[in-house]
């Protein structure tokens, strides 16, 4: 048994002050009550094979039958894409050679924060600008469940390069984060009750009332808002557009990196997306640096053809667009969507309950439990290095990739 | 081993660091290296007759934007780039996108297409050090290396405001090398970036920065002395106060006489040297800055010279990106307060002939590098792709070797701006041999690094060999060969083979005993821990990257 300090893989927070205890394998938090990371480590892995048709193999004939199916297939999409920098990079390898297309599992909501930035740019901060100089912090409709400690390291931090005594945190949304509720006694808090299509509405009313002299808010929340906004040194806002109401979510998203441009006129303001699960935001920067687009990018015609709409998971598979779906997922057991009229393949950890489901399951390690990894946290700008600290003989992802390309490689020669 | 000996023959040599100036002179390669000649025994395995044919070394890039998040951001924001430069993969190549943000093989397969073997990203942030190298592991073919910005964290303000002694001062900068893997550091508006998330708009060299109360003078000056103290490679790397403010001449100059005579290397000066001259407050401070670095000769300098046309301007300075904002076309822009150590922003432009701002600031670059009399103090840069790409350097280079082709690309600017100029008057045309100085061996002198920039004994058998055209653009734009580490990569613009170059950091020392509070300082500021900052060399060789450690020994400071 040891006890080592572990770097959490199961979040885009990627928490580096988890003591873990290893016991032949068995992993335990020893200082965290994070649900993720509690949740992710109870599952005990009892088998390991690789499966074909539905039939037990080992993993170079199940590598070997990929390499076959991508050489003949017409047209293949990279799915789910739960996976770290050099996964991503073994996949894009395989991608841009091979003509395939690329999403991901978070792409539908993620979608819109980029195309807001694509029309409007943005400011934005990262995590500890949050948590040391921030007076101010709105968070738009963020519960947390997606990253469970954010507001325990970086909302509520006691210690704080600035010493901010009098931070003021107002959370407007409908569903309120239980961590704010527990601790309300504790901390400033302001809540201010809304769903998606009034916050939209609300927002515009910020934005109104500041860009206009004559227009003095009459709704007390709004004018109370607005003098918090003014009188604030250094704020930040983030938001979630998981959590906001779909049909608005990209109008909401847009008008908050509107409201934050307004504001820098007078003081100082910026934002933080908070989507980023699975690790797309690990995904998508290495596509943008390699490949010049974001993510739902297609390489059937030699070159990189970026669209949102058009290259949809769920698009391309309810039109049979594609004849062959790889699903990657080194990182929890995520439902896939399954067209049986097309050949599905699953590179998945080894408990995935769909994995006799595919045409091939091939079973992978998680990045920072079973191999060394790479992952960037939600800010974009820290990737982190995370260690191996279990052994139980699984391959990372970019280890079967690579031999996919190899068998594909060898059977054109 | 088997042991392969090039010979190339015939080819007419410009190489100022041996002082070979276009003398034809024979050069033999052997284990990617220039030897003197094959020892007694040893048979010439190859032999290349370049009759007719110019050979310089590799190119060197002192000051290009190619990788990390800035670079990525404006990859993001700009989609509409991206689509009108799409290229096709092949057998050998990847498939890519963009030019100013082109993606990052490409980065690559360009620089090597234009006869550059070695390019250094200017602006690493800390925190962002990580994910810059491993981006660059996918730039194939070009030596690369890191600057570290420093001059706006937080932990070093700090220091400075208590009046720290210079020595832990070093440590600290010789930690922050060691654990960014950085080649040299680089300030960048010293403490204005940090003064900006603190809502100052602007920064003077002598103004206070509101919550350290410490000055950009002050920073200056101790990080330039740190470099020295340290006999780092590179000596400090500047990007000045008000960047691209009518009248920063003035800033620019006190910064020359704030070192005190003490090296220091002012980057992309074509955006500090205007003054605020005319009906339009815009005017030419190129002389009076061109007329002080020749009276310093501790001052080099790379120009950032604009070219027209659309691009994106990338820049770690927060302040002066978001003052320039208000200017990006198309209309949208990124900013980003960035981990107490810096920020980022992201303004698309596009530069116009037509405008007399723009047009000036064309005439000024060139201005600069045809007043500033030392070739091997100014280097040749676009501040990538903040003024132009890289790809626009054989015109630059056509723009300073051709005065009758200058002038008609004068005749067509803006005319308030050629009344404005003096660039007509200048009769100076640069030689071959300048621009191998410009291009080659003046960056490799004040980078430190001794086996690149020339092709004496030892050197790496980087080597361009250009056709000899009368039409200078057409004769850079496309070398006739490019040989990298040995190994001809490149014959008549089609890339040969690929592969990756190496990695070049500074190996400093530094007292372990800044651990403790630097250590302390991350537990409870930064909600990370010290030891994951710190780059490991496993973790660049699990991506394949082959570093080349250059010892802090320069005695020449």
């Amino acid at each position: 048994m040891k006890n080592l300090n572990f770097t959490c893989p199961f979040c885009s927070l990627l928490c580096d002050d988890i003591q873990l205890e290893v016991k032949e394998n068995t992993l335990k938090p020893l200082n965290s009550k994070c649900s993720i990371l509690i949740n992710s480590l109870k599952k005990k892995i009892n088998e390991q094979f690789s499966i074909i048709n539905g039939k037990k193999k080992n993993i170079s004939q199940a590598i070997n039958e990929l390499s076959f199916l991508i050489k003949k297939s017409k047209s293949t999409l990279f799915a789910g894409m739960g996976t770290d920098i050099k996964g991503t990079r073994a996949a894009l390898d395989i991608i841009d050679k091979y003509k395939c297309i690329i999403d991901h599992f978070s792409s539908d909501t993620y979608v819109k924060n980029l195309k807001s930035m694509q029309e409007t740019g943005g400011f934005f901060l990262t995590l500890s600008e949050l948590k040391n100089r921030s007076d101010t912090i709105i968070i738009f409709q963020t519960s947390d469940d997606v990253l469970p400690r954010l507001f325990e390291k970086y909302i509520f931090s006691k210690d704080t390069i600035n010493n901010l005594k009098k931070r003021k945190v107002v959370f407007i949304g409908s569903k309120v984060p239980q961590f704010l509720y527990k601790n309300k006694k504790l901390i400033n808090v302001e809540i201010i009750k809304l769903d998606s299509i009034n916050l939209l509405n609300f927002i515009s009313s910020i934005r109104k009332s500041i860009n206009s002299k004559d227009s003095e808010a009459k709704d007390k929340k709004i004018f109370n808002l607005i003098e918090l906004l003014k009188k604030t040194k250094y704020g930040s806002i983030l938001w979630s557009i998981s959590e906001l109401q779909g049909d608005v979510s990209d109008l909401i998203v847009n008008e908050i990196n509107l409201l934050i441009q307004d504001l820098n006129k007078f003081t100082r303001f910026s934002g933080l997306s908070l989507s980023g699960s699975d690790h797309i935001l690990t995904v998508n920067e290495v596509l943008l640096w390699q490949t010049g687009f974001p993510i739902r990018t297609s390489f059937a015609n030699g070159f990189p053809i970026h669209d949102i709409e058009q290259f949809s998971t769920k698009k391309l598979l309810d039109n049979k667009e594609v004849d062959l779906a790889i699903w990657i997922n080194s990182f929890n057991e995520k439902k896939i969507i399954i067209n049986k009229k097309i050949k599905n393949v699953l590179i998945g950890i080894p408990n995935h309950p769909q994995k006799n489901d595919v045409d091939i399951f091939i079973p992978v390690g998680t990045p920072g439990l079973d191999h060394n990894s790479h992952l960037l946290r939600v800010d974009k700008v820290v990737t982190m290095p995370l260690k191996k600290v279990r052994n139980i003989s699984l391959q990372s992802v970019e280890q079967v990739l690579n031999k996919v390309k190899k068998g594909i490689v060898n059977s054109d020669n | 081993m088997l042991i392969v000996i090039t010979k190339l023959q015939n080819a007419r040599i410009y190489d100022p660091i041996n002082r070979i100036n276009g003398k034809i002179k024979d050069l033999y390669i052997k284990n990617g290296h220039i030897i003197d000649k094959p020892k007694h025994g040893e048979r010439i395995s190859r032999t290349i007759n370049l009759k007719n044919k110019i050979i310089m070394a590799g190119g060197i890039d002192i000051h290009s934007h190619i990788a990390g998040g800035k670079v990525n951001l404006a990859r993001l924001l700009l989609p509409e780039e991206h689509r009108k430069y799409l290229y096709s993969s092949s057998e050998k190549l990847r498939s890519g996108s963009g030019l100013g943000t082109c993606s990052s093989f490409h980065i690559g397969y360009k620089y090597v297409k234009l006869g550059y073997t070695a390019v250094f990203e200017p602006a690493v942030l800390p925190s962002n050090a990580r994910s810059a190298i491993i981006e660059m592991s996918d730039i194939p073919f070009i030596d690369k290396g890191t600057y570290t910005v420093l001059s706006n964290d937080d932990f070093l303000l700090k220091l400075i405001q208590k009046k720290t002694n210079q020595k832990k001062i070093n440590d600290y900068v010789a930690w922050i090398l060691h654990s960014t893997k950085g080649l040299g550091i680089k300030i960048v508006n010293p403490g204005g970036i940090n003064a900006f998330k603190f809502n100052q708009r602007a920064l003077d060299l002598d103004e206070k920065n509101k919550k350290y109360g410490i000055t950009p003078r002050s920073i200056l000056k101790v990080l330039t002395k740190s470099l020295i103290d340290l006999k780092a490679p590179h000596p400090i790397h500047v990007h000045g106060c008000n960047l691209g403010v009518p009248g920063n001449v003035n800033t620019t100059i006190k910064q020359i006489s704030a070192v005190e005579g003490k090296p220091m290397h002012l980057t992309h000066i074509q955006y500090h040297s205007y003054d605020n001259k005319g009906d339009k407050k815009f005017s030419s401070g190129a002389n009076l800055l061109a007329e002080n670095i020749n009276k310093n000769k501790n001052i080099t300098c790379d120009v950032g010279q604009i070219m027209f046309g659309q691009t994106v301007t990338a820049s770690a300075d927060t302040m002066s990106q978001y003052r320039n904002h208000h200017f990006a076309h198309p209309k949208k822009w990124i900013c980003a307060d960035i981990e107490c150590d810096a920020g980022c922003g992201i303004v698309p432009f596009e530069y116009r002939d037509k405008n007399f701002v723009n047009a000036l600031q064309w005439a000024i670059g060139l201005e600069l590098f045809l007043l500033i009399k030392d070739p091997w103090r100014i280097y040749l840069t676009t501040d990538h792709p903040n003024g132009a790409a890289f790809t626009a350097y054989p015109r630059l280079i056509k723009l300073l070797m051709d005065k009758s082709y200058r002038d008609n690309e004068f005749e067509k600017i803006n005319k308030e701006a050629q009344k404005s100029s003096v660039l007509k008057n200048l009769k100076r045309e640069y030689s071959l041999y300048d621009i191998a100085i410009l291009t080659r061996a003046g960056p490799a002198k004040v980078l430190g690094l001794n086996n690149i920039g020339h092709l004496g004994l030892g050197a790496k058998a980087n080597i361009t060999v250009y056709n000899d055209k009368k039409d200078k653009e057409e004769m850079f734009e496309k070398p006739f060969m490019v040989i990298k580490d040995g190994e001809i990569i490149v014959k008549n613009g089609n890339i040969q083979k690929v592969f990756n170059g190496k990695f070049y950091t500074a190996e400093t020392d530094y007292d372990k005993g800044i651990e403790k509070e630097i250590k302390s300082y991350f537990e409870k500021y930064m909600g990370r821990r010290m030891e994951n900052f710190k780059i490991q060399n496993q973790e660049l060789w699990d991506y394949g990257i082959e570093t080349e450690n250059i010892k802090c020994d320069r005695n020449d400071y």
